[in-house]
């Protein structure tokens, strides 16, 4: 299911040049618009991506045996590091664009606290990776209640 | 039977998609159409156009001709007489139409299976909700019934039995002839949800004794939109209208209205001309080949892919395993698989096939599928070969993930 996500905003973008990739923004899109409604969809977007994938890797059974097997797992892993990479590219390019570098060693002047610079990643990836797992409880716990009901 | 020339008649299977052929199992759906359907709904708006039992012009009178041939067809495919035959869109609408339009009192009892698709089961809960009292009859897990379980259910208060004549999931065949016969001796009506048995064999209502036949024109090389209610003629004249308007009266004042003779009070409104014209040449075209004949060539091309995947290790079948036994469907799962997963493997390889519950959610669940089940359902213009590669792409598949 996160991997809609990933695919709303790969789709999105590539459906600036391509009309094929307007149908899968869209159905992305709805597959995203299902997944925070908490409601079930018929043929997930991720099935298709699934069964679509694993048949292009059968020329090698075995890996194709284990993204089969794993996918949910792999997917979620694929989707954090597509976040992860996300935040961290827009972190470089801002700081490239003010500092002039990727990872400036300076403190900024931006935020108001002493000897911080809010643009320095690494000094927020704790409390970044705690919201993270706060969000991901939060909704499973929400579905879980809706699912009850 | 010539497949090539069968094939050579159906203009979609002509075509490729990606570049390459494809095999459509998906006909317990909708099957494809053949030229001849096509055209016979291509002359309607193209050479006359017209309201069938309103305008006197020669359109109108053209379309009411072919109207009514549409509908003798129709009848004689099913051995009634045409005034026994009601247009409806599908069988879904034909089955609502007699649950709406019988009356029923609070404690009748109406049985029905659990075999049902959806449009057999939800018409009698809905009156159920009024008062009557709906009873299963269970199959057994090949989906077979004993029709001893309709005499321990049938009682003094049932007032009509409805079952699935072929069903779209286990692809077994009630025994419709006894089944009537138990429900008559205890004084109810029997309904049949014939959409997966009269398209693939010969079928006379007379002969099975049964009081209500539902059918679809799409599922039998006809469009879509298009279906019958086959009904004895004393039972349709005791069914109140679903819907009124056009064409259902004789006559109306500002208060009142006196309803019209069958079949035109049950048919309300302009019909769908141009589908009962093509469900009329679809009936021609499975005549012109001969329904026996079909229903031979499908047993062959059934009994390979029954065979076939009951060779591989990993597939449960659903229904019997003999292939006598069966239609010409067969759903099945794979350890190991979801339903959609496999289907969508052999979609990547053009083999069309359907995936999940076949709006037969009851028959799942009593077999522990909650997820359904993969279908693949053929029709006369599938080939062995077609079966055949098939069988080897599945198992190529099962290979990898299973």
């Amino acid at each position: 299911m996160v991997l809609c996500l990933v695919a709303l905003l790969v789709f999105a973008v590539l459906s600036i040049w391509s009309a094929k990739y307007r149908v899968l923004a869209k159905e992305a899109f709805g597959c995203v618009a299902k997944m925070v409604t908490f409601k079930p969809c018929d043929v997930r977007l991720e099935t298709k991506i699934k069964a679509k994938v694993a048949s292009k890797l059968m020329i090698v059974p075995a890996l194709a045996r284990f993204f089969y097997k794993y996918f949910k797992a792999l997917s979620w892993a694929f989707t954090i590091a597509f976040f992860a990479s996300l935040a961290y590219s827009a972190y470089s390019i801002y700081n490239l664009l003010v500092f002039g570098t990727c990872t400036p060693g300076e403190p900024c002047a931006i935020t108001g606290f002493a000897g911080l610079c809010i643009l320095v990643i690494e000094q927020y990836a704790a409390y970044a990776i705690i919201a993270v797992m706060i969000i991901a409880v939060a909704y499973f716990l929400l579905k879980k209640q809706k699912k009850e009901k | 039977m010539n497949i090539e020339k069968i094939r050579a008649d159906f203009p979609v299977l002509q075509k490729k998609v990606d570049g390459k052929q494809f095999s459509y199992f998906d006909s317990a759906c909708t099957t494809l159409k053949p030229r001849q359907v096509l055209d016979a709904m291509n002359a309607y708006y193209t050479e006359y156009t017209g309201c069938a039992g309103r305008s006197v012009h020669k359109f109108a009178r053209r379309t009411e001709e072919e109207f009514a041939k549409a509908r003798s067809k129709a009848a004689k495919f099913i051995n009634a007489p045409p005034s026994e035959i009601i247009w409806t869109k599908n069988t879904t609408e034909a089955i609502n139409l007699v649950a709406h339009g019988l009356k029923f009192n609070p404690g009748d009892r109406i049985i029905t299976t659990n075999l049902e698709h959806s449009s057999g089961l939800l018409p009698w809960q809905a009156v159920a909700e009024k008062g009557a009292v709906l009873d299963f009859v269970l199959c057994s897990k090949e989906g077979e019934f004993n029709p001893e379980d309709f005499k321990k259910k049938l009682g003094r208060k049932t007032r009509l039995v409805s079952a699935i004549h072929s069903s779209n999931v286990t692809a077994t065949t009630s025994p419709l002839k006894e089944i009537a016969k138990i429900a008559h001796d205890a004084g109810a009506l029997v309904l049949a949800d014939c959409a997966q048995s009269v398209p693939h064999f010969p079928i006379d209502v007379k002969s099975l004794g049964i009081d209500f036949l539902a059918f679809s024109g799409h599922k039998m090389l006809g469009p879509t939109g298009i279906g019958c209610l086959y009904g004895r003629e004393d039972l349709l004249k005791k069914l109140n209208p679903m819907l009124l308007g056009g064409e259902t009266i004789k006559d109306a004042t500002l208060q009142a209205h006196v309803l019209e003779d069958l079949p035109d009070r049950l048919e309300a409104g302009i019909q769908n001309y141009a589908g009962a014209i093509g469900l009329g040449a679809a009936v021609d075209y499975l005549s012109g080949i001969g329904m026996q004949d079909i229903e031979d060539y499908e047993k062959n091309i059934s009994k390979a892919l029954v065979e076939g995947l009951l060779a591989i290790p990993q597939v449960s079948l659903l229904g019997p395993k003999d292939f006598k036994k069966r239609g010409s469907l067969a759903s099945f799962s794979v350890k190991g698989m979801e339903p959609h997963d496999i289907a969508l493997m052999l979609n990547d390889r053009n083999f069309f096939l359907r995936s999940g519950m076949h709006c037969a959610y009851p028959i799942h669940k009593f077999l522990g599928l909650p997820k359904g089940s993969v279908r693949a359902s053929l029709y006369l213009y599938n080939s062995a070969d077609e079966v055949k590669l098939f069988i080897e792409n599945l198992s190529q598949i099962i290979k990898t993930f299973s």
